[in-house]
């Protein structure tokens, strides 16, 4: 781990002060109704996706190109718990809104995908390193999403599943939820990586060869690693279904489920721990103010950015402009 | 990581910018009124909404040329200024864009992107947000079981859309009628969909399917699926493709020296794209839509020659899109408001005159039907077989006695 260049208890409070920002900014006179706030909640989806990705690909050296899967299978428990009702049988009549922001039911979402994720990724990462084990998660998400357009009407086939939209009334607690998430995931992340599997993750991600011959059971490491990656992925996914109200198989398995995440971690620095918060909140402002600006042409602002990035801030925006960071 | 931190900083002014640019954005009010609009200007869909968004600009135009929208509650006829945010022809970022349109831009009320799932999504976050979305473009299986208030839809349903070939098929003298068809889809939701659709119909009207294969988007090798559809002796095909798949897969049919007197196309064949990458070859073939000039409808003739005047070409959507926005237009009109339940009123059971698809009835649910179009391309234009066309279909000949 590198020096920090900021005294620790100066960068402590700087977080404190600027999550403490965030976190009462609903109580501005119109806020809530305000664009900011649905733009700051995207931000937090895709600052949870990229802290997911940033795990397995940036901690553990695991490029991991089917996090898109276990976004949709979060979403999809989600929506398939919900609609079905087949958690809380009898309660639900009583209480119409048990299922939303359910915490049951979100975090079934991420170990549904967690599930998937050992399951899938106890062949693939035996077997496969590098652009090998990269390609093969790329195919699991492609598989995944052919199985829900054939799943009948337990996935709702190529339409997908739609949740009672009645429910929603306010944007509030999408927002609070996904602070919160953002923050929490944040936080998890540091504890991890300071711990003994956290070296065991970096030393597996610096050498495997030397890592194994110390006693660590590599595979172990990065499977675990892959199965955190996911759990945060179908976490954020069971909340975008709290937003979104239909999940369908072109819209929680599109690919951008997992690049743009990819992208906002690489920008914001691969392998930090406020890399990837720091890479979604320019990337989507970026994005969004483009969209907004300039609507026929932002995809034109959006690459270039992409390619501004990667020509000058090569090492992330952390890496670059932080100089002696300490990582975690 | 001081710098760093600043340009968290900075992102928190940036959300802050957005939220004073809410007022900063907002509409007159009493002085027009603010018609939003999702398209897909860019991705997949993108030929689709440039046609969409050309649509809507011209029926704003003409609501305009004729004095605006009168509003009983602001005691006169308002202007009508159309907003478009683009939704990436991605279900996922239409919610974005109706967002952008809501809270940034403003909109009074709604009109709808293009397909299905993109509508549903679409149609979600405006009733969440109580503004009125009007729809064409999805199907009403999708969209009734939600039962929602502030949007209204019209369109057709899938399962006589699918009838259209075998309808055609019927009114075929004998030694036209194909013996062996084939049903191509590709591998997507909405092939799916439609694919089942088919194979319902062919069961209805007594035919089976001698090949009923998936194909992959973005395959550039046919020759495999080529091979078995001479193999099994096809003489009529309905493919389920994007321009670009279908492109491909009739230039590889063209080289293999294969080819169906029918040929019938959903999705990629109705755009001009489409004709313009074939030339000649696309002669033949026919094609799905959701309107034609040659419907005999107010305005419907001169809404075909503005859209060719202008692009050299004719269109089989821009009609129902247009309409869309007539009828949205009127039902502000005739709710005196732009409020959503008060406009949910003027539509749910109302009947709607003299659209350029024609008069559209609203079901107590909100629905409207229209019919599924059968086209055949011909030297360029789009030529009306179904429903009550007056062209008569031209079987194919063999690539080389074209």
């Amino acid at each position: 781990m590198l020096k920090q260049a900021v005294p620790k208890q100066a960068w402590m409070w700087i977080a404190i002060a600027v999550v403490a920002a965030l976190a009462l900014l609903p109580l501005l006179p119109g806020a809530i109704d305000s664009y900011a706030f649905s733009f700051l909640f995207f931000v937090f989806i895709y600052a949870i996706m990229a802290q997911g990705w940033n795990l397995v690909a940036g901690f553990g050296g695991q490029i991991s190109l089917g996090n898109h899967a276990f976004f949709g299978l979060g979403a999809y428990t989600t929506a398939i718990l919900w609609s079905g009702n087949y958690l809380w049988g009898s309660l639900y009549d009583a209480y119409p809104r048990i299922y939303y922001f359910d915490p049951v039911t979100m975090v079934l979402g991420g170990l549904v995908a967690a599930v998937a994720a050992i399951i899938i990724g106890l062949p693939l990462l035996s077997k496969l390193r590098g652009d090998y084990f990269a390609l093969g998660t790329l195919g699991f998400g492609e598989i995944v999403k052919v199985m829900f357009i054939n799943g009948g009407d337990f996935t709702g086939g190529a339409f997908g599943v739609v949740a009672p939209a009645g429910t929603f009334d306010t944007l509030l607690p999408h927002y609070l939820v996904g602070l919160g998430l953002m923050v929490g995931v944040a936080l998890a992340i540091r504890l991890l990586m300071r711990s003994r599997y956290g070296l065991a993750l970096i030393a597996v991600r610096d050498d495997e060869m030397a890592a194994s011959a110390n006693g660590i059971d590599v595979l172990r490491v990065k499977v675990a690693a892959f199965a955190g990656s996911a759990f945060i992925a179908g976490i954020a996914g069971s909340l975008y279904t709290y937003y979104i109200f239909h999940v369908g198989p072109d819209s929680v398995f599109d690919l951008d489920w997992m690049l743009l995440p990819l992208m906002m971690t690489v920008v914001g620095g691969t392998g930090t721990l406020l890399g990837p918060i720091l890479g979604a909140f320019v990337m989507y402002a970026v994005f969004d103010l483009a969209r907004i600006v300039v609507p026929d042409y932002h995809p034109v602002i959006s690459g270039l950015t992409i390619i501004l990035a990667m020509l000058f801030l090569p090492k992330g925006l952390m890496r670059s402009f932080g100089g002696r960071v300490r990582v975690v | 990581m001081g710098n760093s931190l600043k340009a968290m900083l900075a992102g928190l002014a940036l959300s802050a910018a957005f939220a004073a640019g809410d007022t900063s954005l907002a509409n007159a009010g009493d002085t027009e009124i603010v018609i939003g609009a999702p398209i897909s200007l860019t991705g997949p869909l993108a030929g689709d909404g440039k046609e969409q968004k050309w649509a809507y600009e011209q029926a704003v135009a003409d609501i305009n040329k004729a004095g605006g929208i009168m509003v009983k509650s602001a005691g006169k006829k308002l202007p009508v200024r159309l907003v478009v945010a683009d939704d990436e022809s991605s279900e996922g970022k239409v919610a974005s864009a109706l967002e952008n349109l809501i809270k940034v831009q403003k909109v009074d009320a709604l009109l709808s992107t293009h397909s299905g799932p993109m509508n549903i999504a679409g149609a979600i976050v405006a009733e969440k947000y109580k503004k009125f979305y009007m729809i064409t473009t999805a199907f009403p299986f999708e969209w009734q079981p939600l039962k929602l208030k502030y949007s209204a839809l019209f369109f057709f349903h899938p399962g006589p859309g699918a009838e259209v070939p075998f309808e055609i098929w019927d009114k075929l003298p004998a030694n036209e009628k194909p013996k062996n068809p084939a049903l191509v889809s590709e591998d997507s939701p909405d092939g799916k969909g439609f694919g089942g659709a088919f194979e319902a119909a062919a069961k209805k009207y007594g035919y089976t399917f001698a090949v009923d294969d998936p194909w992959a988007i973005g395959a550039t090798d046919y020759s495999a699926l080529i091979t078995k559809l001479k193999a099994a002796d096809v003489d009529a095909m309905l493919v389920f493709g994007s321009p670009a798949d279908t492109v491909t897969l009739l230039r590889q049919m063209k080289e293999l020296g294969f080819s169906v007197p029918y040929l019938h196309g959903w999705k990629g064949t109705w755009t001009g794209e489409f004709h313009e990458a074939l030339g000649a070859d696309s002669d033949y073939i026919l094609t799905d839509g959701f309107w034609s000039s040659s419907y005999p409808y107010k305005g419907a003739k001169e809404l075909g020659d503005r859209y060719e005047a202008e692009f050299k070409k004719d269109s089989v959507t821009v009609g129902a899109f247009y309409a869309n926005a007539q009828v949205l237009a009127q039902a502000i009109e005739k709710a005196g408001s732009t409020d959503a339940g008060a406009i949910h009123d003027a539509i749910f059971g109302q009947e709607f005159k003299d659209t350029v698809v024609g008069d559209l009835k609203f079901d107590q649910t909100g629905f409207a039907l229209i019919p599924s179009v059968a086209t055949q391309w011909w030297q360029g234009k789009h030529q009306l077989i179904f429903p009550d066309g007056n062209w008569t279909y031209k079987p194919a000949p063999a690539w080389d006695k074209r």
